[in-house]
Parts: structure tokens; sequence; C-alpha cells
């Protein structure tokens, strides 16, 4: 019994990092039908400068606002200098390829500054475990997956209450309907890009005290944000939240009851069945095509 | 100069062959040599990603997980069971193949970055049962102590083994260059445009995109063997998820769709790490930051980018363009369909959510006329034609073609039995030639297959080059032979609706829908149009117009539907629907309805019968 408390209070736990990763993508692919493949490493970026920051001898809140500026900074960056000239072309990789580089170039030279070794980002949350039914979890654990699903009520909110979030959803709709009507498109791919990122950064400082910040630790975290976003159905905001809690969970129990590579077979195998029921993911919007 | 573009691939194979040959005495030592093998096997990958993400432009991003499947399968054999070099190849190649089947399954209906996933998790699912099957696979240890490599008994040496490798990847280069330039290239490169339209000239888009699976598959599984037999030795860490990223970027940085580009692209990233070494710890940086400049300066990759260049300095020379110039009841041989009734519709209903586009719709189709499908916008004129040619599925009713009910039948299949389309935004397959864009319209006519067309058998070469002929007199009858070998991309509008009807005309229709032929035309432009129209119905085609230009559509059509709301609400030759009180009120509105103030409007309807 208590290991299955335990299984899933940690799925949840990882589940909710997932959901934020998966939510970034969503925001990212609304606005401009591409998305940065190297989120990843945004996530990276918030955890190892918070890190750096607290190292400089900076207090926590200010370390944890400058990485997830600096996480903001590079997502506008990437959106101007690697997605935009790309993503006008219809049917192009090119910027999966570009975010991709850029995801290599900003790993190996945090492998280089950083170190290639993993440092835990310390909390006052992740100091002690708490005892919930037999199973130990620290409270940073459960903080993710409420962090998680408060984010995702903050931007139902924030989509349907604001000018702004009401313009982003305009965008989502109709890319070029939105621009006739006023909306300046390219604007709403920078902002939603910016705080994609920021909610990158943020994850990784959320996910550091539990698994440790290292240089590498993007790419897994990535992959599977991303994958999480593409089955919950990328273009629904709650279905990736819910799409990533569900994963997260699943992978702690196969993690436990059988191995941690099976964890990643099973986990992946129930990627592709999922896109062979639901095309479009769980909770993905149908499109029709228009000829 | 014409002669060396034209046989540039060919040049190639010489050169390369000759290197090839001469590369062991090149290389002087075995490090070097086993080097330049490694080479060739990435090229042979690269190869076959190709046909994949170049040709049928699907992207995938698990290509090391077919190549474990190879080199596990070898190694497996070798090592368990004692199998020689050529039975593992053999067994590999299958295997693989049969995972490219597996794989191609989800593309039916999965698509885009959706599919990119799928292969993600394909890439990562291999790498991780290569982990935890450790009887099997030996996990993190591997499997090592593979034997060397034997041919008819013989053991092979470093360079034996180096030109069988050289062998298998001029093979995989002739391939390459044979599919690209044949209906089967010209087929995967239509559906990489528009699947649609693809489909709408009878092309089997899933089975194609099976196929771009399969041989992308066999290729991997190739090289993942002959990898297995030069190592002597693998492990999961060879396989992952940045090895297939690795293998992808071969492709796109030579140049994805190019012939040679895959075979440069593999040369420069094999070489890269070697060059690469000076930068010490900052070696992956630099990697990362010369892929993200290619892309910048060379989007198309080297060879893409290069082609670009030379086409700018030296434009394609003129070539035959001529054909026979055969009038066009010799060129596709289309005679009146048989029967009263070509096309009929029985209760068609079709629904996007709530709204109905079409609500029992009837209407029938007599061989041999033209008919006009008129209504307001919105009045879903393009769903019918969507839903009657296989694009979209009814949710009720049923549709009878030529007597045959096909109601459930996919574009392709009723594209076979003689119906044709334009569509109402072209869709043309932009970044071919116009030639090609003709020539793809006869996919569906060749006997010969896959084989006849890797091998260039006589039969294949004479059947290409019929329909070669065919395609330049349908150009030829439509006005189009001077621009045969442009883009279809950079043809004037006007062009292009003229090029999407000799398009048509090459799956020899019985019946044509044209919607919205007129639309974006030129007033002499749509006088053409009117003379080609009548004259395809000369030739006993039937043909449906859905066309707003309302005196074009007026004057040619004997028989005329008019929808509004997904209803039809009259039938009847052009002056009859004239006079319709029905259409003239779906077009301009009654008068009664906008002067008095809603609440009247509604005792109106009310006091209808």
């Amino acid at each position: 019994m208590s290991s299955v408390v335990q299984y899933l209070l940690a799925g949840l736990g990882i589940g909710g990092i997932y959901a934020l990763v998966a939510l970034g993508f969503h925001i990212m692919w609304s606005s401009a039908k591409a998305v940065n493949f190297a989120h990843g490493d945004t996530l990276m970026l918030g955890a190892v400068l918070t890190i750096v920051f607290l190292d400089f001898g900076l207090p926590m809140s200010v370390a944890i606002a400058l990485a997830i500026g600096v996480s903001v900074i590079f997502g506008v960056v990437l959106e101007r200098v690697a997605i935009r000239p790309f993503a006008a072309q219809a049917r192009s990789i090119g910027w999966m390829l570009t975010t991709i580089a850029i995801g290599i170039m900003l790993e190996s030279y945090a492998t280089i500054s950083f170190g290639a070794f993993a440092r835990p980002l310390p909390s006052p949350l992740a100091e002690k475990p708490v005892i919930i039914l037999g199973a130990g979890v620290f409270p940073q654990e459960l903080l993710i997956p409420l962090a998680a699903v408060a984010i995702v009520g903050l931007l139902y909110f924030f989509q349907r209450r604001t000018q702004l979030g009401r313009a982003m959803r305009a965008v989502a709709f109709n890319r070029e309907a939105a621009g006739i009507v006023g909306i300046n498109v390219t604007r709403i791919a920078m902002i939603s890009f910016a705080l994609a990122s920021a909610l990158g950064g943020l994850s990784g400082i959320l996910v550091a005290p539990v698994i440790q910040a290292s240089a590498t630790m993007g790419l897994l975290l990535g992959i599977k944000g991303f994958a999480v976003a593409i089955i919950g159905g990328i273009t629904s905001a709650p279905g990736v939240v819910i799409a990533g809690l569900l994963y997260g969970v699943i992978e702690k129990f196969v993690d436990g009851y059988i191995s941690t590579a099976a964890r990643e077979a099973v986990g992946f195998s129930i990627v592709i069945l999922v896109l062979m029921i639901w095309p479009q993911g769980l909770f993905g919007r149908k499109e029709i095509v228009k000829v | 100069m014409m002669w060396l573009s034209r046989n540039l691939n060919w040049l190639f194979a010489v050169v390369a062959a000759v290197l090839i040959l001469a590369m062991p005495d090149i290389a002087g030592n075995e490090y070097a040599l086993r080097f330049y093998t490694l080479m060739l096997i990435y090229t042979i990958l690269a190869l076959g990603l190709n046909v994949l993400v170049g040709y049928t432009g699907l992207v995938s991003l698990g290509q090391a997980g077919l190549y474990a499947i190879g080199a596990y399968t070898a190694a497996i054999l070798a090592t368990r069971l004692g199998f020689g070099f050529v039975p593992c190849l053999i067994l590999g190649m299958v295997f693989a193949g049969s995972f490219g089947i597996l794989l191609a399954y989800p593309t039916v209906r999965v698509r885009g970055v959706y599919l990119a996933v799928v292969t993600i998790a394909f890439g990562i699912i291999v790498e991780n049962i290569a982990i935890e099957w450790d009887s099997l696979t030996g996990s993190w240890v591997g499997i090592s102590n593979v034997p060397k490599p034997t041919l008819l008994g013989l053991p092979l040496n470093h360079k034996m083994y180096f030109y069988i490798v050289g062998g298998c990847a001029l093979a995989a280069f002739a391939v390459n260059v044979n599919i690209m330039n044949s209906r089967f290239g010209r087929a995967m490169l239509a559906t990489s445009q528009s699947e649609i339209a693809a489909a709408s000239l009878g092309i089997n888009v899933t089975a194609l995109r099976t196929l771009a699976f399969v041989l992308s598959a066999v290729t991997a599984g190739a090289a993942g063997v002959l990898y297995v037999f030069l190592n002597k030795y693998i492990s999961p860490d060879i396989f992952s998820f940045s090895d297939s990223i690795r293998f992808l970027l071969m492709v796109i940085l030579g140049g994805a769709g190019t012939t040679l580009g895959p075979v440069v692209g593999a040369g420069a990233l094999s070489y890269l790490p070697e060059l690469l070494q000076q930068f010490g710890e900052w070696q992956r940086f630099v990697y990362g930051a010369l892929l993200a400049i290619v892309m910048f300066v060379l989007p198309r990759g080297i060879v893409g980018s290069a082609a670009d260049i030379l086409h700018r300095f030296f434009p394609a020379a003129r070539r035959e363009t001529d054909g026979d110039k055969r009038p066009l009841g010799e060129i596709v041989s289309i005679g009146p369909a048989g029967g009263e009734v070509c096309l009929e519709a029985k209760d068609l209903s079709l629904h996007f959510g709530g709204l109905a586009a079409l609500n029992n719709v009837n209407a029938q189709l007599s061989s041999g006329e033209i008919h006009g499908l008129i209504g307001p916008n919105g009045a879903g004129k393009s769903t019918l034609l969507n839903a009657v040619s296989g694009i979209y599925r009814v949710n009720s009713g049923r549709v009878f073609f030529l007597g045959v009910d096909t109601t459930d039948m996919r574009s392709h299949q009723l594209a076979r039995r003689g119906l044709a389309r334009t569509f109402q935004n072209t869709e043309l397959f932009q970044e071919m030639t116009v030639l090609d864009n003709v020539w793809a319209g006869f996919h569906s006519d060749y006997r010969t297959g896959l084989f006849g067309a890797i091998l260039r058998l006589p039969s294949y070469r004479k059947e290409e080059e019929k329909h070669r002929r065919a395609a330049l007199d349908l150009l030829n009858f439509v006005g189009l032979t001077d621009y045969a070998y442009e883009k279809a991309k950079s043809l004037p509008f006007g062009f292009q609706r003229k090029l999407e009807i000799a398009r048509a005309l090459a799956v020899r229709p019985k019946l044509l829908l044209l919607d919205e032929p007129a639309a974006g035309l030129t007033q002499s432009e749509i006088d053409d149009l009117r003379d080609l129209i009548i004259q395809l119905s000369d030739h006993g085609i039937t043909i449906v117009v859905v066309e707003h230009h309302m005196e074009l559509v007026m004057a040619i059509s004997s028989q005329m539907t008019v929808l509004d709301y997904g209803e039809v609400i009259a039938k009847g030759t052009a002056a009859e629907v004239q006079e319709d009180p029905k259409v003239i009120e779906a077009y301009f509105g009654s008068p009664e309805m906008l002067a008095p103030p809603p609440e009247e409007r509604l005792d109106d309807a009310e006091r209808e019968p």
C-alpha cells in the first residue's frame, strides 16, 4: 500500500514537470505552429543559473528571478533568430534543426562552464520528507503538480479575461485572420515564447531540488515534455497538463515494479499507441482539411 | 554543359567507384581505412533516409532505432547461431524492413510533428529494449566477439571488406538515383507537396509512404549489419536519440531531396569530429554552431543550395519539349462514359460539428453534360465535390459513380475509375516542374513496378518515354509547352489553372470536377477557359463546374444545380434556374426581407403553407 502511494505521489511530482514543459510547448505551438526543440535546455538554464547565482552569494529569491529572466531572454532571442525565419515556410523542418543546433551549443557551453557533474539545488522543501500513508515524499514533489494545475488555471483565466490573452487565442485559431483584424502576430509570438520560456525556467528550478541540476538534465525532460504535449493534444492546455500528470504516474509505477529501462520503453510505447488511436492527441482539436 | 548536368549522377558514380578502388592505398593505414568504411556505412544510411525525408517529406527522428535493429540482428545471429556475413546482411535488412512497415502504419492517420514524435518514441523504445533485454542483447555491456566477416567461405580482410561496403554504397546510390527519376520518385515528391492532389491523381498515398519507410528501414538495417562486422562489437549507447538527429542532419546538411546530398552530408558529418578535435572541450559547441550557420546560410543543404546557385547562373538549357503534338483524343484515349447516369448523389448529409454543410442532397449527372453547380458562398458546393470525390466521408447517404456505389472509396480509387478534379485554390506540386506535375498524373497507368524502375528494365524505359511524351502532349494541348521545365510555382496564376486541368486529364477522366476554375482569371483567360471546357466536353468528358462567374457558367452548362445552406434549392437548365424565385432570393435576398422588422418576418414564415 505504501509503495502505491509512494509511486503515485512521486509520479505526480515528475508528471507536474512534464505538464509544465508540455504547457510551454502548447503556448509556443499556439502562437507559431513551431516549437523550440531546445526547450529542455531552458529548464537546464533555469536550474543551473539559479545555482550559479546562489554561488555568487545572491539571495534565493533574487537568484530565481534572475534565472527566469535569462530564460525569458533566451526564449525570445531564439524565437527571433531560429524560428521566425523558418516557420513562415509550410512544411519546414528548418526550425527543428536550428533550435536543436542552438540546444547543442547551450548544453555544451553549460558543460564547460558549470561542469559535467550534477549538483543539487538547495530548497527548504526538499530537506526532510513528509510521511503520507507510509510513503515518504519531499514537500517539493507535492508542490510541483499543484503549481502545474495552478498555472494552467491562471493561463485559462488570462486567455479568456485579458485582451492580450484573447489575442493569443485568436492567433492560435487563425494567424491570418488575427493579423487582418489588427493583432500584431509577431509580437504575440514573441510574448508567447517569453511566457513559455519563463515556465521552462521555473520548471527547471522546481525540479532541480528533486533530480539535481546538470548541463544534460534538459534532453530527456524536453523530449518527454514534447511527447506529452503531443499525446495530450498540443492545442489544448488542460489536455497537456492532464497527459503530463498521467504520464508521470505511469512512469513511476513501471519504474518501481519493473525497471528504469522498461520505464522508457513502456512510456514511449504508450505514446505511439495513443497517437495511433487519437491522431490529434487525447484532447486535441481535429483539423478539417479545406481544399 | 547540358550533357554534364544530365549525367552528373553517373559521372559521380564513376569517380566514386575509382576512388573506392584506390582508397585502401591512399588511406595507407588500417585506422584510416576503418574511418572511410564507416563513412560509407553512414552514406548508405543517409541515402535510405533521403527517400523518406527528402522525397516523401516525412521526418524520422528515430532512424538509429532501425540501424540498431539491423545491427543487433546480425550480432545475435553471428555470435549465437554462427550465421555468416551474407545471411546476416539479408536477415538484418528483412527484419529492419518489417519494422519499417510497422513504423509506416501510423502515417495513415498521424501527420507532421505528431509523426516526428512517433519516430522519436520508436528510437527510444528500441534503445531501451536493447538495455533491458539482458539475456539477448547483453544490456549495457553489449555484444562483443563478432566473428570476422567471410564471403563464400573466404575470410575478408580490411581491404576486401572496404570494397564490399563500397559496393553496397554504390548500389544504394544507384537505387536512390533510379527511384528519384522514376514514377515512384515523382509520386513521392507529389505526395510530400500536396497529399490531396496526389490522391486525386490515383496515387495511393498510404502505399507510397509505406514504401518509403520500408526502403529507409532496409537501408538502415543494412548499414547496421555492415557496422557490426566492421566494429565487431556493439552496445546500446551508439543508437541514441542524438544519433538519430545526426543521421537526419546528414540528409538535411547535404541537401534533402537531392541525389548527391546524402553522400556529401554523410561525408561531412563523419569527417567533422576529426576536424573539430582541435577545439578540445569546445568541440560540441562548434558542432552546434556550424549546424546553425549551415541552416541559415544554406537552408536547402550544401548540394541543394549549390544547385540553386548554379541554376541562377546557368539557367536550365531548353530541352526537348515538343512531344508529338497529338490532338487530345490520341493522347489519353478518353471516351464518353457508358450508361445514362454518370454520377448520382442520394440523400447526402455531412456535418462539421453542429453545422450541416450538406443536408439530404440529391443530385444526378447525365453522361456527357456540362453541369453547373452554383450557390452563394458557404452553400456547400466545394463540400459536395469533396464528398463525391472521396476526400470527405459523408455522415449519411450514398454516392454512385458510373453505376457503382463509391461512397466508401478513397480519393485515389475514384481517380483510377476515371474521376478527376481541380481545386479551388489550386493544389499544384509547387516545387516540381510543370512537366513533372502532369507526368506524376500517369503514375497509376504504369505496369512495371519498383524493381523494373530500379533496374531500368527496357519495358520500364519504354513506358517512361511513352508517358513523358503524353505529358508533353497534354502541355501542348493547354498551351504550356514553353514552360515544361519551369517550376510550377513560378507560373502566372492563369497558367497554374491550366496546368491543373492538364494534370487532371492525365488520369483519363470520364468525369472532371472543376472547382471555381475561373477564380482569379482575367477576362481573356476566362474566354480561353470556356473554349477549353467546351473542347473537353466535345471529347465526351462529363464535366461539373462550380463557379461564381455567372456569365461563364450560364453559357456553358446544359444543366444546373443550385445549393444554399447545404440544400438543393433548384435544378434545371440555365434559363429555368435564372427565373427561379428561390435562387433569386438566395443570391439577392427577398425585397420584403430587408424592409420589415424581424417579428413580422417570423409571422410571414409561419403563414407560409
